[in-house]
């Protein structure tokens, strides 16, 4: 999913080699409750694990003290959000965080568990979480006959299938998750183009019978049931209503809120959704009667509207903390801040091809200044980002503690220059060549202090600035700058919690994300093995993959674990993040009358 | 805008003092002025009788008291531009990166720990002017620089910008017709681009095709010469060229002409030296122009991006005006005195050549 505020203002700080994740997937882990975070007196909220919750039944569990009515104002500084509203197309955390919480039903849902207060999988339109064939390349799941669209007509299992249709269309939704999932998993996968591009062409992927939807595989897909939580496995007004891409500007809602006003990159603006019963959803809620969504605000403006505490801002929360007001907003606003794992790893990624011995690609780990560049970037070291030993983030699943040196990486010129004269490089032999972000600021200083760091540890840097997005170079195989690199950069959020959504994407060879050009056949088996095992053993395989890859190749450098904060204003009731999106968890606020 | 805004208005002001003054004779009957103004100076006025008319200009400024101070801010200004190494070696401080986490209070919002400076401890005489939030840099060695480097932009983009619009005037005004039309079109085209919408179409290009090379800060140094200097002449060419139409008609050019003086002797020392004191104006209010331009183009992340830059520390300074407002008041004090310096001194010398708005 791509990381909020992908496309960042100039003014904006952009964090790692050039980049916070301009580009990178959504989170749907569990949050971490380890603590690789020891500078900061603050914990994650959520989780270690996800669990499941096939049982669970509407209506959602009354959130205690919880009250109706009021409006909540969320400022989103920084960040765009999306540009369409269209549930196939979104992959980002920032529309998928507030869709499928409030607008966009799917076959299931994250929602709080009233006893822990952690996210767990439960159904939403599916009346349970599926069921499978044995060897998982078929899923049915019952739709529940008692869901409404805003227009008070039923949602059927017609349009489920419709909308399971259109995220088979790359072409119309090239930014949708379907890309990777649908087109991956489902039948048809690499012939079918979707309804769009292949017009009148039929598709047997996916077949209605009564209630039941029933979804053919190409190839064994165990997370189907975490797939359906995204709001593009979720309904579509049947034929012309649905066409994109005017339908991303008006969409039909059939969660708890409807769209009263939406201007990309400005506002979004949700009332209640009259025609949504409580009755039909185990996961929603319908407090406060209005949200309005601010895209791209300034930070340091919202920052002062929240400190300030006055009438405007106690209904009002931000997703993000300047770091700068970081201190302050600590002491004044308690409880009220809340730092939450994001799922998300940030990575260096030497090029594969080009610096081909692990001990130099070592002595880039040993020779990053991870406190100086988290510093210099604007990040607040130790709680919006934190040490990282491997690909998984914490708290997913079958996440492995492992060392590659045996102990965490941290800057350490000395063992920089051993490694490279292991390799046969005297201090300021090996260049490294590398692009970063000129029109932010913050990059460019972030640049500077790596340049100090790795020359300091016997690296030469010839750091060449860009005004296009990172990712646009990195990404473009073709691109010429990009050849000339050795050095790239990546950070990848995980779309639900399994090494699925981590490891291929990132190692895979040929994988989009792979900026370290990465191909070892023996991990590329092993790695489409994992999904055809017994499901009770895929997690650890995937962490024993993780931790081969670390060990033996050590292709991708992970630098960070990335957490977000979000400063709740001091009449929103229930201030909590969402670890499963990495966002906050809009299901459950409340305005406090 | 606000650098397009004062362009024009230097212009207009331009244009106005050409209605009311110019011309060898003002000048020259400078010494001749109306008894009622200085009843009780007919001596001075007598003293000073035989002057040149630059001179007795000169004197009248040396008078003014707020010119003399704007001056010695100016000179001050660039003694530092000029002696920014010394002075930084005599500080014993430099622009150098540095590892910032050993010197900021991480927790704290990224803040100097308090034994480095303000605002969490007292001045230190290792770093006087404290160090920088996030990235721990010297602000004393920073702010020199940045002095440094907007003078050496701005007045390297006066210097084209004035010569080449004084050119531009000198001829379009003096040869007339087809030349006169096409100048005069081309001033108009340029006065419909402003330079801030120049200077963020262009620095994409010149980071497109330069920055693998080494001299990328030094290309772009330049760059911003071009498009400030590109953009900023119109104003002078304009105000040449009117000077030049009123002039070119009078005995003394018509007089050269029959005598047979070739068309460049006629421009350059029958012409210009009656253009002086339309030139130094325009000059004096170029540059505080160009000043501010080059600090805006920073705060908006275009210009000097690699180099160091009064209006880059401004940008990285502002969400900090609470928690570290010294860090936001030293580029912004810098330049607010040399723009207003320079303002104020191209006032008084406009005040002292032109005898009519003598207060």
């Amino acid at each position: 999913m791509k990381e909020k505020g992908w496309t960042m203002r100039r003014t904006k700080p952009l964090a790692v080699v050039a980049g916070a994740a301009l580009f990178a997937l959504a989170a749907c882990g569990g949050s971490g409750s380890d603590s690789a975070n020891p500078e900061s007196n603050r914990t994650y909220t959520g989780a270690a694990e996800v669990g499941k919750d096939p049982e669970r039944q509407a209506p959602a569990a009354d959130v205690e003290g919880a009250t109706a009515g009021g409006t909540i104002t969320v400022y989103l500084p920084g960040d765009p959000g999306p540009d369409s509203m269209d549930p196939t197309d979104g992959w980002s955390v920032t529309g998928n965080s507030i869709q499928q919480a409030l607008t966009s039903r799917s076959l299931t849902q994250y929602a709080k568990d009233p006893k822990t207060g952690e996210m767990v999988l439960v159904p939403d339109l599916a009346t349970d979480l599926g069921s499978h064939n044995d060897d998982f390349t078929e899923w049915t799941f019952t739709i529940r006959d008692d869901a409404k669209w805003e227009d008070g007509s039923p949602v059927t299992a017609d349009e489920i299938a419709w909308g399971i249709q259109r995220s088979m269309d790359s072409d119309t939704f090239p930014a949708g998750p379907g890309t990777e999932y649908s087109q991956t998993y489902f039948s048809g996968a690499g012939e079918y183009k979707g309804p769009y591009t292949d017009k009148g062409k039929k598709w047997d992927g996916v077949s209605v019978d009564g209630q039941d939807v029933t979804i053919k595989m190409a190839k064994p897909f165990p997370d189907m049931d975490y797939w359906g939580a995204f709001m593009a496995m979720g309904p579509a007004p049947l034929g012309k209503a649905s066409t994109p891409p005017d339908y991303g500007k008006h969409i039909m809602s059939n969660g708890p809120y409807k769209v009263e006003s939406f201007r990309p990159q400005e506002e979004l603006v949700l009332v209640k959704n009259d025609q949504w019963d409580p009755n039909s959803d185990p996961g929603r809620h319908q407090y406060a009667d209005k949200f309005i969504f601010k895209f791209n605000q300034d930070q340091a403006k919202v920052d002062q509207i929240m400190l300030s505490d006055n009438t405007e801002s106690q209904t009002a929360l931000s997703n993000a903390l300047g770091s700068n007001n970081y201190d302050r907003a600590n002491t004044e606003l308690g409880d009220r801040l809340i730092q939450q794992s994001a799922q998300c790893t940030s990575f260096l990624a030497p090029d594969y091809t080009k610096i081909t011995d692990i001990n130099v690609r070592k002595a880039i780990a040993y020779a990053y200044p991870y406190q100086d560049m988290w510093l210099a970037t604007g990040e607040v070291p130790g709680v919006t980002r934190v040490p990282a030993n491997s690909i998984m983030p914490p708290g997913m699943a079958g996440k492995h503690d492992y060392f590659v040196d045996g102990e965490q990486f941290t800057y350490n010129p000395e063992k920089s220059k051993e490694l490279l004269k292991d390799a046969g490089y005297e201090p300021g032999e090996f260049k490294i060549t590398m692009i970063y972000y000129e029109p932010d600021p913050l990059a460019v200083a972030g640049q500077k202090v790596l340049v100090k760091g790795m020359e300091e540890a016997g690296f030469t840097v010839k750091g060449i600035p860009v005004q296009d997005s990172p990712y646009n170079i990195w990404l473009n195989p073709d691109d010429k700058l990009n050849k000339t690199l050795n050095l790239r950069g990546v950070n990848w959020c995980s779309d639900w919690p399994s090494g699925l959504t981590m490891l291929p994407p990132l190692v895979r060879t040929g994988a989009a994300y792979n900026t370290a050009q990465f191909s070892e056949k023996s991990i590329d088996d092993k790695m489409a093995e994992i999904p055809t095992m017994p499901l009770d053993e895929q997690a650890d395989a995937w962490g024993a993959v993780d931790e081969e890859i670390g060990t033996k190749y050590f292709p991708i450098i992970p630098t960070a674990f990335r957490n977000d904060l979000y400063v709740f204003g001091s009449k929103i009731g229930n201030p909590t993040g969402d670890g499963q999106i990495g966002a906050p968890d809009y299901k459950d606020l409340y305005v406090m009358q | 805008m606000a650098q397009v805004g004062r362009s024009l208005t230097s212009d207009l002001d331009g244009e106005s003092m050409s209605a009311q003054t110019a011309g060898p004779e003002t000048l020259g009957h400078l010494s001749d002025e109306p008894p009622q103004q200085q009843p009780q100076d007919n001596k001075k006025a007598k003293a000073i009788t035989g002057k040149s008319p630059m001179r007795i200009a000169m004197g009248r400024l040396a008078r003014d008291k707020i010119a003399m101070v704007c001056a010695a801010v100016v000179v001050l200004f660039v003694l530092i531009a000029v002696f920014a190494g010394a002075i930084c070696s005599f500080f014993n401080v430099s622009t150098d990166t540095v590892l910032p986490s050993q010197y900021l209070d991480t927790l704290g919002g990224g803040l100097p720990l308090p034994e480095y400076g303000p605002p969490n401890g007292g001045f230190t005489i290792d770093h006087p002017f404290g160090i920088a939030p996030q990235s721990a840099t010297d602000n004393l060695a920073f702010w020199v620089y940045g002095a440094r480097t907007s003078l050496e932009i701005s007045f390297t983009a006066t210097l084209f910008a004035s010569f080449f619009g004084i050119l531009m005037g000198l001829i379009a005004g003096f040869v007339g017709g087809v030349v006169d039309k096409s100048i005069s079109f081309l001033i108009d085209l340029f006065l419909t681009i402003p330079f801030l919408l120049a200077g963020l179409v262009i620095a994409p290009i010149i980071n497109q095709n330069f920055n693998a090379s080494d001299n990328y800060p030094r290309i772009q140094f330049w760059a911003l010469i071009v498009v400030l200097a590109g953009f900023g002449w119109m104003g002078v060419a304009r105000l040449i060229r009117g000077e030049v139409l009123s002039l070119r008609e009078r005995e003394f050019v018509q007089a050269a002409r029959v005598i047979g003086m070739p068309t460049r002797r006629i421009l350059v020392k029958e012409l210009l030296p009656n253009l002086a004191a339309p030139i130094v104006v325009s000059i004096s209010l170029m540059l505080p122009t160009f000043v501010a331009a080059e600090a805006g183009f920073a705060y908006l992340g275009i210009g000097v991006t690699s180099g160091i830059s009064w209006g880059q520390t401004i940008n990285k300074a502002t969400p900090f005006f609470e928690s570290y407002p010294l860090y936001l008041w030293e580029p912004v004090i810098g330049i607010v005195a040399l723009v207003l310096a320079l303002n104020l001194l191209g006032d008084a010398i406009r005040d002292a050549l032109d005898p009519k708005t003598r207060r």
